[in-house]
């Protein structure tokens, strides 16, 4: 993998973030509604509200107001103050990191230890009995709505057995049991349907090596099915199941916006979804931008894992 | 039996001391809330923003959960014989969280600042009877009004969007993280959209009756959970010990259980349908009337309350002094008819109304609303909007009709001034009528209770008359609490108090 290459990544990066921003930004004329009516609430006055969006600097001219918000982050990192709470989005964002990639993680891990296991099992022996019943399973997963999902496992977990707290978030830093208590039920809720999803695209990856000529050589020889596995099909089906990992992983960072408005969970998706019924602005572009970025470099991640794992793969 | 009882008094009075040993101080209260839009006092309108800052925050005079106008930081005051100057006696022994004294001048700066029209406050629009404040020494100020207004003292009362701030909160800037008032507890910490955390103010000046320093609280933790059964599984499974919602549907199930207390108030607030007067043919007041005779409002209060609230024809409780009970449509389909007929639509028309997804239950009354409509050939078809889009569009007279409310509501006044009266900010639905608006400013000069009594009486008949507000139901303030939570109601005039709360 050469320094170009990944110059040449980072440039693409670069003109994505370009585009989200002035995406993000040109969507402000096209929603109805004030943030300055939002603060003023059912006693906004016209004037209030003239005043209150001059002051939010909501009257200059769309690029004034680009340029600003642009200079803003490049020249000082600093995504400005929320037109609601006057608070630091910068600040809201940092906090709010840690929680949604701790969400996403976990989600993905239980995800993973749903979706392997029955991919694999399913795939060995297509049309048995596990593969009918892991299909059921995924199936079932994939069509529960997340919020009712949720609901059940708070009714479960927190409500009859009393073992998890129903909701909220605890940082590392207040140790890592409270943390794990608080972070596994929105995990959960998040990794069942992310690990039925995955469940599916493993078992297809899985079979479509096995129908593989190599395959039916190796057995041929004599290998034993164990070592077929491990090492005839799992590595070759290795890169497409990493690619739908990274696309599940984006897709956590980005998409588990009821699972956090549900457990009361201060992640980056809540956050936009707020800021967008709240018209919020600059903290909608900054939580955009954020989502934006977790792409990007995501698939950044994933495409550089293929060289480790496909010796064939080269990016110059 | 005779020898058990003697033994039984004596740990029924050993239960009772130690009830009382038990409310002297410490722990937390952990609270299921809402998010709260902004803190600074001036700059937000919402009242989840004013029910966190009630536990900050405190006025000049105040209602006590009778709704008796009571002392707070003004021990006294006088009002001039022209009604037009209000002289207040502040207490001396007032502090606020950050140890410095309260004084006159605080009062001073902080409605200068509320009036000041670069705040651009929601809020001055319940002080605009105030002309200019005058600072006679620290602890008395004065007040000198533009108008003659009797409910003049209950604006001030308002609760925290009136509050008294402290200046230095504003030059450096926590007023809007964590603004500094002189109430019974501090914010230390605010995270948007997550928690406010609040400890005991070591400075508060209040006290109980034994003399005890209140409040009794080390700590309030306002967790903010957006989802309203969440809440409710929240406070059942003990991770919260108070909510500051409850889900209706869920009303039944929590009064049986022992561990939840379930308290209810009628809230001072109305919820009704406002018409666009200026839109044909609803500017017709016939056809107002025809579905005002056309709607069963137990129906409408049954499906958007689940029973909580209490369908109403006039807007002020049946519990208030100041209740009519004017109730001249009791559902009637032919009159309505007959009314449609009058006005040259008898085979109905198309009309919109507007909820919000903002407030669930304005989507279920509209629901039943429009079905309700049906058989005379009104034609309704629901606006549903979320809230920042649907506040731009009833801003802009853009509508039919929508589904809202009005809360907080104490002196008949806030009933029907800034609402009715011609071409008043907050009249959206274009509603003059001269006989009103003479009542209007009438009821404001009066002092008298009867005199009063009979003013508002008439503006309540004219305006019920004119059905330019439907209005259905008078809404329930209801919360709910673990069975350890003591020293707490739910006041009806939705204002939360933890000042003597207490866990035990």
């Amino acid at each position: 993998m050469s320094l170009r290459y990944l110059l040449q990544r980072l440039s693409t990066l670069l003109l994505v973030l370009f585009g989200v921003s002035v995406v993000a930004f040109s969507i402000q004329p096209l929603v109805p509604g004030s943030p300055a009516r939002v603060r003023l609430g059912v006693q906004a006055t016209e004037e209030n509200v003239r005043i209150l969006e001059e002051q939010m600097g909501l009257n200059r001219p769309l690029p004034v107001q680009y340029a600003d918000w642009v200079g803003g982050i490049v020249l000082r990192g600093d995504f400005g103050d929320s037109l609601i709470t006057r608070t630091s989005i910068t600040d809201e964002i940092v906090r709010r990191l840690p929680a949604t990639l701790a969400l996403a993680g976990v989600a993905l891990l239980i995800g993973l230890l749903i979706a392997l296991p029955l991919g694999i099992t399913s795939a060995l022996k297509p049309g048995g009995k596990r593969d009918l019943s892991a299909s059921v399973v995924s199936q079932i997963g994939v069509s529960i709505p997340d919020f009712w999902m949720g609901i059940l496992l708070i009714l479960l977990f927190a409500e009859t057995l009393g073992w998890l707290p129903s909701s909220g978030y605890e940082p590392i830093s207040e140790g890592f049991f409270a943390w794990g208590r608080h972070v596994l039920l929105p995990a959960l809720t998040a990794g069942l349907i992310s690990g039925s999803i995955m469940t599916r695209f493993v078992r297809s990856a899985l079979l479509e090596v096995l129908g593989m000529d190599y395959v039916r050589t190796a057995r041929a020889k004599g290998v034993g099915p164990r070592k077929v596995l491990t090492k005839h099909v799992l590595r070759n089906a290795a890169i497409s199941i990493v690619t739908i990992i990274g696309l599940q992983m984006a897709t956590l960072l980005s998409s588990v916006v009821v699972v956090e408005i549900i457990f009361a969970w201060p992640g980056l998706g809540s956050l936009a979804l707020t800021s967008t019924l709240q018209r919020d602005y600059p903290v909608l572009q900054a939580a955009l931008l954020m989502a934006a970025v977790a792409f990007t470099v995501i698939n950044l991640l994933t495409d550089l894992s293929y060289v480790l794992l496909d010796p064939s793969i080269e990016y110059a | 039996m005779n020898r058990i009882r003697p033994f039984l008094v004596t740990l029924a009075a050993l239960a009772l001391l130690g009830a009382a040993w038990a409310q002297t101080r410490g722990g937390t209260l952990v609270a299921a809330w809402a998010n709260p839009v902004g803190l600074d006092p001036h700059a937000t309108s919402a009242y989840y923003s004013y029910q966190t800052l009630q536990q900050v925050l405190e006025t000049l005079v105040d209602f006590d959960n009778e709704q008796n106008m009571v002392p707070k930081l003004a021990e006294s005051w006088t009002v001039s014989d022209d009604g037009l100057t209000y002289t207040f006696n502040l207490r001396s022994d007032v502090q606020f969280s950050n140890g410095r004294g309260f004084t006159a001048d605080d009062v001073k700066y902080t409605y200068d600042r509320l009036l000041d029209p670069d705040t651009a406050s929601g809020n001055a629009w319940r002080l605009g009877a105030i002309d200019s404040i005058e600072v006679v020494d620290d602890y008395t100020v004065v007040f000198n009004l533009n108008t003659v207004n009797t409910g003049f003292l209950g604006k001030l009362a308002s609760g925290s969007p009136v509050g008294i701030i402290a200046r230095e909160s504003v030059e450096d800037g926590t007023i809007d993280t964590a603004p500094v008032g002189t109430g019974p507890f501090k914010i230390t910490d605010y995270q948007p959209g997550t928690v406010v955390m609040l400890e005991r103010n070591e400075f508060y000046w209040g006290t109980d009756a034994n003399g005890t320093q209140l409040p009794y609280l080390d700590a309030l933790e306002l967790r903010i959970i957006p989802d309203d059964s969440v809440k409710r599984s929240a406070l059942v499974s003990g991770d919260v010990d108070w909510t500051i919602t409850v889900p209706p549907q869920a009303l039944a199930e929590l009064d049986a259980r022992d561990d939840v207390v379930v308290d209810r108030s009628a809230a001072p607030a109305y919820w009704y349908i406002g018409v666009n007067t200026e839109r044909a043919p609803l500017d017709d007041v016939r056809v107002r009337q025809a579905i005002s005779y056309a709607i069963d409002r137990g129906q409408i209060t049954e499906a958007a309350t689940f029973g909580t609230g209490v369908p109403t024809q006039d807007p002020i409780p049946s519990v208030s002094a100041w209740a009519f009970d004017y109730a001249p449509y009791e559902q009637n389909l032919a009159q309505a008819q007959a009314l449609l007929e009058e006005a040259g639509v008898a085979d109905g028309f198309d009309m919109l109304i507007m909820p919000t997804t903002e407030y669930e239950e304005s989507i279920r009354a509209a629901q039943v609303i429009q079905a309700q409509l049906a058989p005379l050939g009104i034609n309704v078809t629901l606006d549903t909007r979320e809230w920042a889009d649907w506040l731009d569009t009833q801003g802009q007279g853009n509508y039919d009709t929508f589904v809202c409310s009005w809360n907080v509501l104490l002196d008949p006044d806030d009933f029907f001034y800034a609402q009715h009266k011609t071409g008043e900010v907050f009249n959206f639905t274009g509603y003059t009528n001269p006989t009103v608006d003479d009542l209007l400013d009438r009821g404001r000069q009066e002092t008298e209770f009867a005199d009063r009594y009979a003013i508002y009486e008439q503006i309540n008949r004219e305006i019920v008359n004119d059905a330019v507000y439907i209005y259905l139901y008078n809404p329930g303030n209801i919360q709910a609490y673990a069975a350890n939570v003591n020293g707490y109601t739910a006041r009806g005039d939705q204002t939360i108090r933890f000042v003597s709360t207490y866990l035990d």
